[in-house]
């Protein structure tokens, strides 16, 4: 995924700077659960860290995005920045609330733009039907991410159009992947049905944003195939992967074969060869 | 449904200290604007999946009665959330159930009580800095992929700023 990334961004024009000295954002599901105050403060590390090479953030991970635009959304208030504060005083660091946060698919959306997307694509994925899943944090709380419509959103379809792939929206897209549920029931019964749903719209693969979605949906739908004795079979596929790709990056360049799902279905457009770029798909902007 | 210690009245006594004690954690004091509507249950895929055993509106009900023993012990009902803030992006009156919810497990970990995988991986951040331990196998696939070696984390800061507040146990 990271090489995705790195691969990717820098043909859109987008300039990565990787952050010295950085740790976890922290987690939102695990360390916070401990001591939200030490969580606010580890986040508010990184955020300064940023603030004093005076660039936004963004992370590829939206549970990643979701701490820090937590930490930037709370620290607007004084009070609690000042509590903070103290605390980031003992290592001699100071939260200032200068730097952005943000996801890498708003960051791509909006510095980029879907078409730099569909320009950078030289192996259009024609054909190929991909289930969406939009995961919880990229959208919400929508107050607080700020990065699409939460009831409605089309920023992932549009960018699987970008690829001239075929987006397909199921009726589960909006659920959750079960990853911070403690108990055994949950996650298998949520994930059972919306893989259900995924394999009656016969999707050749699932696009996810989020690195984590993307474990439940590699290893959890193994499990869950066994568990409840039931034919499940998307390979699931992080966006940037697919985008990478798209743009030529070979298939056996990007790790797929460590999926326990692979998406063969893609070797197809290896061979193939390549129709005129942007032919297809018309698409309208988000904003 | 929870009920709530009665005498023989029948006239319901709300336990204010827990809820005091929620109220020091933050966001843990949002249960107070709740009104019991229900708009995070009907969004919940944990309700939904766990044929309603989980259900926010009751949590945060058991907060307002202050009926802390029902929510603070091992196999608390709290680890079912599923964080997908759905009841977050609902709820009416700000009051992020899921934030309290978290709340709740911040005052369970200060009685030292969290799932084992959960306490693994809190292991991890507070040894390492990041939440997936970096191994040989790591560095192996990332030279593979031509990426750079990952940075060290200053961990000496990390811990320095985990530290809890003296006067507060944590809280701050």
């Amino acid at each position: 995924m990271e090489f995705a990334i790195r691969y990717t961004l820098p043909k859109l024009g987008i300039e990565l700077v990787d952050l010295e000295g950085a740790s976890c954002c922290p987690d939102p599901i695990y360390f916070k659960s401990k001591d939200k105050m030490s969580w606010l403060a580890v986040a508010a590390r990184n955020l300064s860290l940023a603030e004093d090479l005076g660039l936004d953030v963004f992370t590829n991970c939206s549970g990643c995005t979701a701490t820090l635009s937590e930490t930037y959304h709370l620290l607007k208030d004084e009070e609690l920045k000042a509590k903070v504060n103290e605390r980031l005083k003992r290592i001699g660091r100071e939260y200032r609330g200068t730097s952005r946060v943000r996801h890498i698919a708003t960051v791509v959306r909006d510095e980029a733009g879907y078409d730099a997307v569909r320009d950078s694509v030289v192996r259009p994925l024609e054909g190929l039907k991909v289930a969406i899943h939009y995961g919880c944090h990229l959208l919400k709380p929508s107050r607080i991410m700020q990065v699409d419509d939460p009831n409605n959103p089309t920023v992932l379809e549009n960018f699987v159009e970008a690829l001239g792939a075929t987006p397909v929206r199921h009726r589960n897209w909006y659920l959750c992947c079960g990853k911070a549920c403690q108990v055994e029931d949950v996650p298998a019964n949520m994930m059972r049905d919306l893989l259900s749903t995924i394999r009656d719209k016969q999707a050749d693969i699932l696009c996810l944003i989020c690195p984590t979605c993307f474990g439940q949906f590699d290893y959890g739908q193994m499990k869950v195939a066994r568990q409840f004795n039931e034919d499940f079979h998307t390979p699931p596929i992080y966006y940037f992967q697919l985008l990478a790709f798209a743009q030529g990056v070979p298939y056996d360049k990007l790790g797929f074969e460590r999926q326990r799902f692979k998406p063969e279905c893609l070797r197809r457009f290896e061979t193939a060869s390549s129709p005129a770029v942007g032919a297809s798909a018309t698409q309208t902007e988000a904003e | 449904m929870a009920k709530a210690s009665a005498d023989k009245d029948d006239v319901v006594r709300v336990d204010f200290r827990f809820r005091r004690e929620l109220a020091e954690k933050l966001e843990g004091n949002l249960a107070s604007f709740c009104y019991q509507c229900g708009a995070c249950v009907g969004d919940c895929p944990a309700t939904t999946y766990s044929d309603g055993k989980f259900n926010p509106r009751e949590i945060m009900l058991k907060v307002l009665y202050g009926l802390g023993e029902e929510l603070l012990h091992e196999d608390s009902i709290v680890w079912e959330c599923t964080n997908c803030y759905n009841c977050h992006e609902r709820c009416p009156q700000e009051v992020k159930p899921v934030e309290v919810i978290i709340s709740l497990k911040n005052m369970l970990a200060d009685m030292g009580i969290y799932p084992d995988p959960v306490k693994k991986i809190i292991n991890t951040f507070e040894e390492t800095g990041r939440t997936t331990p970096i191994n040989a196998a790591v560095h192996r696939q990332r030279e593979r992929f031509g990426l750079p070696p990952l940075p060290p984390v200053p961990m000496d800061e990390i811990q320095q700023l985990i530290e809890p507040a003296s006067d507060k146990g944590g809280t701050d």
